[in-house]
């Protein structure tokens, strides 16, 4: 979008100028040439022109879009065509054309979104104006006029992703922009560029799993300079395996504030999506369990001891949970924490699985289980074989009072 | 009707009823907070953290009722102090009573003589304390010392591990939860049936909450107490014409029956949840 707006500008420039020289050579050429006033005089109703002599093509004539009236001495032909905007916006037409919803056009889809349909006909101010459909603040509803739930596109197109406009509208990015005005928040186009749309799935897409991290980080620089020096990072690990991007924590129309409740609920899940295991020994362990209750966000996730964008292996000195800054990582909950204290395992359980690691858990285990076992068979059987006894017992205690009364 | 007055004697002083109460009170919180917490992936476990108010407010309940626990764990210790002194015997003369709160071999016997009555033999002479219910208080001892030791590491834990390595923090742990799940296990299946649930006393023996029962019960019941007391003479002084009100049996009763059913529930949820545990694993 920065890098639009000279170019947009130098394009205006110079069809102004083309402008000019033609409105001259048709003035050379003809006796007659249309002006405003002359399509006003039929058209003044649906065109307010003090409103469009103040969008940024209010200097044009009306001539210079809807070209086939220019040749026009009293009524134009009809019907007209549409403006092709592509005559001076020529680079973004081309990027729009290859676009997902320029492919559709040119598939025929009625639906599908032209120029005007997000930059309106003849209203179209500067992005920064806030008169503009594409000022930030304005722009989650320009696109939800189609991608909002119940708009004839949803019903008539499959969509994989649901209520993206109320998702944005309660995410971080929404929240910002609606709550606060912040209109260098994220809006739909930050992420998915303006006349570029392509479906996540397309390579060339900003939102594809390759590109997310570039697309996230024209904002998060720092995070993004944190994250490509962690474990995780494509540039550190190298390996077949899918490394994770911006999305897959964080999600992507719900992206929510880390310290948001719901957030913190889900980061053992989100890790456990890759690290299976240490998500469900973590279960397994106080932290865990304690997370699973009313209030659990506050206990100890995944990243409060690994880091989030800064994990490195715990073999670097720069770990948290390296033995040299440990004391320090535990320190956070658990002020009076020591060497010792940090041997405790938050992850080992009994189970066979880590039996080799920790025996002393694994046997422990057995031994309780066995004195469980061995109390309650003894016992069970006592009972068990009491309570014919004891039922004949009763009957023979209540038969001794009937004789009693009688 | 019996033309003779019912006559009442003693089987547990106020003192111990009250501690007795503390017990009750303590461990029903205790294994309710501590199972919602050990079977936390379970709905059952949810509710009671939401209706609650937090997995914080659970933590405090179970410290301060662990509190209790040592509490009352004290003034047991007091009390069997108080009769050591007053029995004017030699310490291992005390704990060794025959027909004190010690296992002895007489037990071993009447375990034996038991399970025969179980096959049709007969019902064995009972004296004050039969085994099982020996065994109830030793068990709680046991599992005092067990659960309140690994508990208090698991409370303290950056001063526990100065005093072991913080991976005993990891057995402490296993031990507490287990010893936790035999102790829940045992006295919402095992001791309610054994003292209330059984036919014979079905749905509930009130004696540790009103005090007394009737010179006939015991007669019936524990004969070999009943004998030794005649052969003393010490039954005259102990039997009272005064036996619990009806207000009295009615709150005993209602109190009772809701701690033998929140924890027989409990025990059912634990039994379930364990059964799903095993099922997912």
């Amino acid at each position: 979008m920065k890098q639009r707006v000279p170019g947009f500008s130098r394009i205006r420039t110079s069809f102004l100028f083309t402008a000019i020289l033609l409105s001259l050579g048709l003035t050379a050429g003809n006796t007659f040439a249309l002006t405003n006033d002359d399509c006003l005089g039929c058209h003044g109703d649906i065109i307010d022109v003090t409103i469009f002599s103040a969008t940024v093509h209010g200097g044009n004539g009306c001539v210079s879009c809807h070209r086939e009236a220019a040749a026009a001495t009293d009524e134009h032909p009809l019907p007209m065509p549409p403006v092709n905007c592509g005559t001076c916006h020529q680079k973004i037409a081309e990027v729009h054309a290859k676009s997902e919803h320029g492919k559709a056009i040119k598939g025929g889809d009625k639906q599908a979104p032209r120029c005007y349909d997000c930059h309106s006909k003849h209203e179209i101010f500067r992005p920064t104006d806030p008169r503009s459909t594409t000022y930030p603040l304005n722009i989650p509803g320009t696109c939800g006029r189609c991608h909002q739930d119940g708009s004839p596109m949803t019903t008539s197109h499959k969509l994989k992703k649901k209520h993206i406009t109320d998702n944005y509208t309660m995410s971080v990015h929404g929240k910002g922009l609606y709550k606060d005005g912040l209109i260098v928040t994220a809006t739909c186009s930050s992420c998915h560029t303006n006349h570029d749309v392509q479906k996540a799935s397309s390579p060339n897409s900003s939102v594809n799993r390759n590109n997310i991290i570039a697309t996230c980080t024209q904002c998060h620089v720092g995070i993004g300079n944190q994250f490509l020096k962690s474990v995780h990072s494509p540039l550190i690990t190298k390996t077949d395996k899918k490394l994770p991007v911006c999305i897959d924590c964080h999600s992507d129309h719900t992206i929510s504030m880390v310290d948001n409740k719901d957030f913190r609920l889900t980061i053992a899940q989100q890790c456990g999506n890759c690290h299976g295991r240490y998500s469900e020994t973590y279960l397994e362990t106080y932290h865990g369990r304690a997370s699973m209750l009313k209030g659990g966000e506050k206990l100890a996730k995944c990243s409060d001891c690994h880091g989030a964008h800064d994990i490195m292996p715990s073999t670097s000195p720069e770990s948290r949970i390296n033995k040299a800054k440990i004391v320090e990582t535990c320190s956070a909950c658990h002020p009076k924490a020591n060497a010792s204290f940090t041997t405790y395992l938050t992850h080992a359980t009994h189970s066979k699985e880590d039996k080799a690691r920790y025996p002393y858990l694994f046997y422990t285990f057995w031994a309780m289980t066995g004195l469980l076992v061995g109390t309650f068979a003894f016992f069970g059987m006592h009972t068990l074989l009491w309570i014919p006894r004891s039922y004949m017992e009763r009957v023979k205690a209540a038969k001794a009072k009937r004789e009693e009364q009688d | 009707m019996s033309k003779t007055p019912t006559l009442y004697v003693e089987r547990f002083t106020p003192c111990q009823r009250i501690i007795h109460l503390m017990i009750i009170v303590s461990f029903l919180t205790l294994a309710v907070t501590g199972m919602t917490l050990k079977f936390a992936m379970e709905g059952w476990a949810q509710q009671v953290a939401d209706l609650a108010g937090g997995f914080a407010i659970l933590g405090a309940l179970h410290r301060f009722f662990a509190a209790i626990t040592f509490l009352y764990f004290i003034l047991t210790l007091g009390m069997l102090f108080r009769f050591w002194k007053n029995s004017g015997k030699t310490m291992g003369g005390f704990i060794f009573d025959p027909e004190g709160l010690v296992p002895n071999l007489n037990d071993v016997k009447e375990m034996v003589a038991t399970l025969k009555w179980f096959f049709g033999g007969p019902r064995p002479q009972y004296g004050r304390w039969t085994y099982w219910e020996k065994f109830d208080f030793m068990a709680v001892f046991w599992g005092v010392a067990v659960i309140g030791s690994t508990g208090l590491a698991l409370w303290f834990p950056e001063q526990a591990s100065v005093l072991f390595p913080g991976y005993w923090l990891n057995i402490a742990t296993i031990i507490h939860s287990d010893e936790a799940l035999l102790a829940s296990g045992f006295i919402f299946t095992i001791h309610f049936y054994n003292t209330h649930l059984r036919p014979e006393k079905f749905p509930l023996d009130p004696v540790i909450f009103v005090g007394s029962i009737t010179v006939d019960e015991m007669k019936h019941e524990r004969p070999r107490e009943y004998a030794q007391l005649v052969a003393s003479g010490e039954l005259e002084n102990l039997t009272s014409k005064r036996g619990p009100t009806a207000w009295h049996l009615r709150v005993a009763t209602v109190f009772g029956l809701f701690v033998v059913s929140t924890g027989s529930l409990l025990i059912i949820a634990i039994i379930t949840s364990m059964i799903r545990y095993l099922m997912r694993h």
